[in-house]
């Protein structure tokens, strides 16, 4: 292995351009996980055993376990106390051997809880766990009256990792989990609902028709004033007015064309358009209708 | 212009008096006016009942129409006080055909805004 590393260290430092130093790089990662992977070993489980004993000390159960077969389910009371011992070793060599990571799982199967509490190994691999359930440790998930599923999990940088079935534990129900505050946004929420204002009531025909109508005798009485009043208007049609009269009634039509065909930009433009004119118009008859009233005054 | 019968005599009399000095005193051009003047106040006023009573379905259309009249009707009216030729005191700076300029500019903006809401 070493001279694998003195070689690749001097191709990489030899070589001058870069994609071949990264994919040299890269080889050698390559290289060294695989040495690491062929040398791993399998760790295993030797002379685990449990003994149950009840809060006056004497002793209910006490077995050997075996990593093959599962005993059958496991039950403590209130106060009974579980002991477990066990020696992590090499599988190939029986050396005791201490794993990096040492945990034991509760698993509830039907509703899903699970808890995982670490054990402490010595150097030698040699590990005891000690359940009781008078001062159940927090690691231990909200129970029922299902079994807990009890299993090993080793875990090393040196070694292949295990994990063991050992057995079904069976403990006092505990106070059920405590709802999450947001649990209910997980859920199908109810069901939305929409109110809809109302369509509007449209008057019936005849009402409408009738009013349509009524709203146009005030013309007819406007009208009637106009020609008995009739006043004199001496100078609409001269040059000098006509224009602005004009362009006024220019404006009117531009605005009802606006109304029922134009956009707003193209009204805006033809109105400044026609202003201008309009202005001119304006300034010129004005200004002779009142050179004429001084004139008369 | 036939004069209305009211409760007492009284206020017929005054009622015909009034309406007499109306008509000898005022210029035919005023008279013009006020005719328009009452023309709108009529629309508007049958415009409104009309909302009150049966519906204001659309009502941009009701806003747009009763806000012509109304519009209208102050345009008119502040063009008849400065065109009078009895209040000449009260509006020195402003000539008859300045205050026409102002009511054609005045209505064709209303009339424009109008238009917009009419729908």
């Amino acid at each position: 292995m070493w001279r694998d590393t003195s070689s690749a260290l001097k191709a990489l430092t030899s070589s001058h351009s870069l994609p071949a130093t990264m994919s040299l790089a890269l080889r050698f990662v390559f290289a060294l996980l695989a040495v690491a992977a062929a040398h791993a070993a399998s760790l295993s489980i030797a002379s685990p055993r449990f003994t149950i004993t009840a809060p006056d000390a004497s002793q209910l159960r006490s077995q050997q376990l075996s990593l093959t077969e599962k005993p059958d389910a496991l039950t403590l009371g209130q106060a009974d106390v579980l002991k477990l011992t066990f020696q992590v070793v090499e599988q190939e060599e029986g050396k005791g051997v201490q794993p990096h990571q040492t945990f034991l799982r509760f698993h509830d199967e039907v509703t899903g809880e699970e808890g995982v509490q670490p054990v402490r190994v010595t150097p030698g691999g040699k590990a005891k766990f000690e359940l009781n359930m008078a001062r159940p440790p927090t690691s231990l998930p909200p129970t029922t009256t299902n079994p807990l599923k009890v299993s090993l999990i080793l875990g090393s940088f040196t070694h292949s990792p295990a994990q063991y079935e050992l057995f079904d534990l069976y403990v006092p129900a505990s106070q059920s989990p405590p709802a999450h505050p947001d649990e209910a946004a997980f859920a199908p929420r109810p069901e939305i609902t929409h109110t809809f204002r109302p369509e509007q009531r449209i008057p019936a025909k005849a009402v409408s028709a009738f009013f349509a109508a009524f709203v146009f005798w005030p013309w007819l009485v406007l009208v009637g004033f106009w020609f008995e009043i009739s006043p004199r208007v001496p100078h609409l049609f001269s040059p000098h007015t006509l224009p602005f009269t004009v362009s006024l009634a220019a404006f009117e039509v531009l605005l009802f064309w606006y109304w029922v065909d134009l956009r707003l930009g193209q009204v805006l433009l033809y109105g400044g358009i026609l202003a201008v004119p309009t202005a001119f118009a304006g300034k010129q008859a004005l200004a002779k209708a009142s050179e004429r009233r001084l004139g008369r005054k | 212009m036939a004069p209305k019968t009211v409760s007492s005599p009284a206020t017929t009399n005054s009622f015909q008096s009034l309406l007499r000095s109306y008509n000898e005193t005022t210029l035919p051009r005023l008279k013009l006016i006020d005719a328009f003047l009452l023309f709108l106040m009529l629309s508007g006023i049958i415009q409104f009942v009309y909302c009150v009573l049966v519906t204001n379905f659309p009502f941009n259309a009701f806003l747009a129409g009763f806000g012509s009249c109304v519009g209208q009707f102050v345009l008119t009216a502040s063009l008849r006080s400065q065109v009078n030729p009895a209040n000449r005191a009260e509006f020195k700076e402003v000539s008859p055909e300045r205050a026409f300029a102002d009511f054609a500019l005045g209505s064709i903006v209303l009339h424009f805004f109008v238009y917009n809401f009419l729908g």
